[in-house]
């Protein structure tokens, strides 16, 4: 390039293309009159600078975190959680020190419950906390979740771009985790309540700080969720205040007692003969068993919308045409009585209470939702006239005392029609069927391995005789003769062998 | 793709856009309540399908969106399409709940669906707040006019006695089928749209960096160092 501008006779002077340090190699002004090493010296040596710094905020925070954690649990042993006192007041933080005056100021109900947090009655809260904390070990506590660890993590390396706001939501996060956990006697739905109020009044607050930019708040409210929820899902999934877990065992022991329904019953469109649907129904049955492993609201939203897509394809591959809710809602409640999801009736409430509501009233994910809910509804209400039965058949399939597999083959139902519909509607049964072939077909090449040895042996039994007869018939063709005889040397007739010389003999020679 | 956009007539040719900043896009939950059979799904997709842009859905049409321009506002539809089967009457509520605008469905050339059509206004009353749903009586298939068994009058009294949105389509021809999209957007939005909380905002891309929104940003070093 530089040589290029010389030849077609531009002055310029040499060191004005030379690198800015003084290295002796050519700069360019893509890199600031730098070469690319000192550029990228440069570069990094900034770069390097901010990661430290970011490095060092993000240390402040996980130790204010931890801190916090500890005095929440009533450890004051631990060395850093003393040495860095949270500290007491941020006079310069902008729209977010003005929290406090502002929620004196509005006079809706809303407010009052976030009040709730922090008047002195929650202040008490940590000295029952130090009760708590003899009976259980609080190390075990502590390393209790890898994944709760990770997330608080996670959730300080997002606030560190946000610098003083981000560290503000981390305190007020943590100031609400440590004031939930001392209102463990509260209804689930006070619970929700509270949640609910925070996630509101720190939407509010980011909203003024983002100056109306709904989407970055969204953003940091999807982490506030994950961040929050993950921390205090143990006490207020499935909470002892509710008859939640009663209500999982029943729906649990009703899916079942309805073991016996068949996919034909609930007039669902999917035909898992085809390997492409079955495939998808799998799918669909993992989705939604998982859904109790994650912690966060949105996470489990998201495994009932990944449930629900792979209904949507099985469906599809069976119609060749998109499915309606008039298939869908039924394909789902299959699914469900397939799955017998892990405390359904638990994950359900724990979403209700504690999701952003907008999520679960609208959009895509919201409606999947709104279709679990419906499939769960109508399983516990399931009776006779929802499967096209009569209530006499209802009944005796209920009690056990007739299953509708059996009812065309009387028991022989791996042989007739019937099979086919059971291996349709049951994996297990598909799978035992499948074994029985297996070894149906393993008995009959046994049998035929059992005939080929037997007529082995028989073969082996005749042989010697077959060999003596064909020896006998040999003899009798060519009867022996024996012919006389005289026995002599094989060198007998050989006369010249006494002029031979003698056989060599070895000799010494004196050496 | 304009042309297929219902708009509101003289306001329709204003692009707000320039003129008063970009147009805020509100998120509308309706729902699609009526007997099995009387075109539910049908008036869904057909609804998505008059949207020039909007290729038909590959998966599934029970869930369904559809934008809507007024002169100073769109509207994203959201459509619940909800399962009509008898046995499934009791747990439909559930859909409902929080829907900005409810359509109750009844085929003209059945009686029984009219009737199933009233029991579903009167649920839908037991959970009305007023001014939070917009609800509207549709009597479909109006191309079967030779075995229409409901009068449009009637149709009509049952609507003006509840004040209800009242029309009459036609899937399969088309008609009217804009014009009730488009009826049900400026109610929505007259109705709604104004209340506090009323409608949600929706952003097309809810993912942005971060980083760049605040007084500091990480990596603005680089930008220093660079040209
Ligand atoms: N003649 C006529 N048939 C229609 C109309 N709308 C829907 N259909 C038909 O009615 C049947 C049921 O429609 P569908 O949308 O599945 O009803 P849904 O059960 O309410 O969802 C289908 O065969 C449609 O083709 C219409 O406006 N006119
Ligand atoms: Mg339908
Ligand atoms: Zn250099």
């Amino acid at each position: 390039m530089s040589q290029r501008t010389e030849r077609r006779g531009i002055h310029v002077d040499q060191s004005d293309l030379l690198c800015k340090k003084g290295c002796g190699y050519y700069g360019n002004a893509a890199w600031q009159g730098l070469c690319s090493k000192c550029w990228r010296e440069e570069y990094q040596r900034v770069r390097q600078k901010q990661i430290q710094d970011d490095w060092a905020l993000a240390e402040k925070l996980q130790r204010e975190e931890e801190a916090a954690y500890a005095s929440s649990h009533g450890v004051q042993t631990q060395s850093h959680a003393q040495s860095t006192p949270p500290h007491p007041g941020h006079a310069s933080l902008g729209p977010f020190s003005k929290f406090e005056e502002k929620k004196t100021n509005e006079k809706t109900r809303k407010v009052t419950t976030v009040k709730k947090f922090f008047s002195p009655s929650s202040r008490s809260a940590p000295k029952k906390e130090t009760q708590e904390g003899k009976t259980t070990s609080p190390s075990i506590s502590r390393h209790a979740s890898f994944e709760t660890d990770q997330v608080s993590r996670d959730f300080v390396d997002f606030l560190k771009n946000l610098q003083k706001p981000g560290r503000e939501i981390h305190k007020q996060c943590r100031a609400f985790i440590v004031n939930m956990s001392s209102k463990k006697d509260l209804s689930a739905e006070e619970l929700s309540e509270c949640v609910q109020d925070f996630y509101q009044g720190m939407a509010d607050r980011l909203m003024s700080h983002f100056k109306g930019s709904s989407d970055s708040v969204e953003q940091v409210m999807d982490q506030v969720e994950k961040y929050i929820m993950t921390r205090l899902y143990k006490s207020v999934f499935c909470p002892e205040t509710t008859d939640d877990e009663k209500k999982d065992l029943a729906t649990q022991n009703r899916i079942r007692a309805l073991h016996w329904v068949t996919i034909q019953m609930l007039c669902v469109s999917m035909d898992e003969e085809i390997p492409e649907v079955s495939e998808n129904v799998v799918k669909a049955i993992t989705d939604i068993i998982e859904m109790d492993s994650k912690r966060v609201p949105r996470d489990k939203l998201a495994c009932i919308t990944r449930c629900s897509k792979h209904i949507f394809s099985a469906i599809r591959i069976t119609k060749n045409e998109p499915a309606s809710a008039d298939d869908f809602l039924p394909a789902l409640i299959y699914i469900v009585l397939k799955a017998n999801p892990p405390r359904l009736q638990s994950n359900i409430q724990y979403i209700t209470r504690f999701c952003n509501p907008s999520r679960l009233m609208t959009g895509e994910d919201g409606y999947y939702f709104t279709n679990l809910c419906c499939a769960a509804a109508f399983i516990e209400k399931l009776d006779a006239q929802s499967l096209n039965l009569s209530p006499e058949e209802f009944e005796r399939y209920m009690s056990g005392q007739a299953s509708p597999r059996l009812n065309s083959s009387e028991g022989d139902w791996a042989q007739t029609g019937s099979a086919l519909s059971v291996t349709a509607t049951n994996p297990v049964l598909a799978q035992l069927n499948h074994n029985l072939e297996l070894l149906s077909g393993l008995s009959s090449k046994q049998e035929k391995l059992m005939e080929a040895a037997q007529s082995l042996q028989a073969d082996l039994l005749s042989w010697p005789e077959s060999v003596e007869r064909e020896v006998h018939d040999i003899l009798e063709k060519y009867p022996l003769e024996i012919l006389s005889c005289t026995v002599s040397a094989i060198d007998a007739n050989n006369v010249d062998n006494d002029n031979l010389p003698p056989p060599l003999t070895p000799q010494v020679f004196a050496g | 793709m304009g042309e297929n956009l219902p708009r509101v007539p003289g306001g329709a040719q204003l692009h707000s856009d320039t003129l008063h900043g970009p147009v805020r896009t509100l998120r509308v939950k309706m729902v699609i309540l009526g007997s099995s059979g009387v075109g539910k799904s049908s008036l869904a997709l057909r609804f998505v399908r008059d949207e020039f842009k909007n290729p038909s859905p590959t998966v599934g049409c029970a869930y369904l969106t559809r934008v809507v321009h007024l002169s100073d506002v769109t509207l994203r539809f959201e459509i619940w399409d909800t399962a009509g089967q008898e046995k499934y009457h009791s747990v439909t509520p559930l859909y409902y709940r929080g829907a900005h605008a409810a359509l109750v469905v009844y085929d003209i050339s059945k009686r029984e669906t009219f009737v199933r059509a009233q029991v579903w206004l009167k649920e839908l009353e037991k959970q009305y707040i007023p001014g939070s749903t917009v609800m509207c009586l549709v009597g479909n298939k109006g191309d079967l006019d030779q075995e229409r068994q409901i009068s449009v009058q009637e149709g009509q009294a049952l609507a003006s006695d509840r004040s209800l949105f009242f029309t009459e389509t036609s899937v399969l021809s088309g008609d009217q089928i804009s014009e009730l999209l488009l009826g049900i957007a400026h109610r929505v939005y007259e109705c709604i749209g104004g209340q506090q909380g009323g409608l949600s905002e929706w952003k097309e891309t809810p993912l942005i960096d971060l980083h760049h929104r605040d007084t500091f940003t990480p990596f603005a070093s680089c930008c220093k160092v660079g040209p």
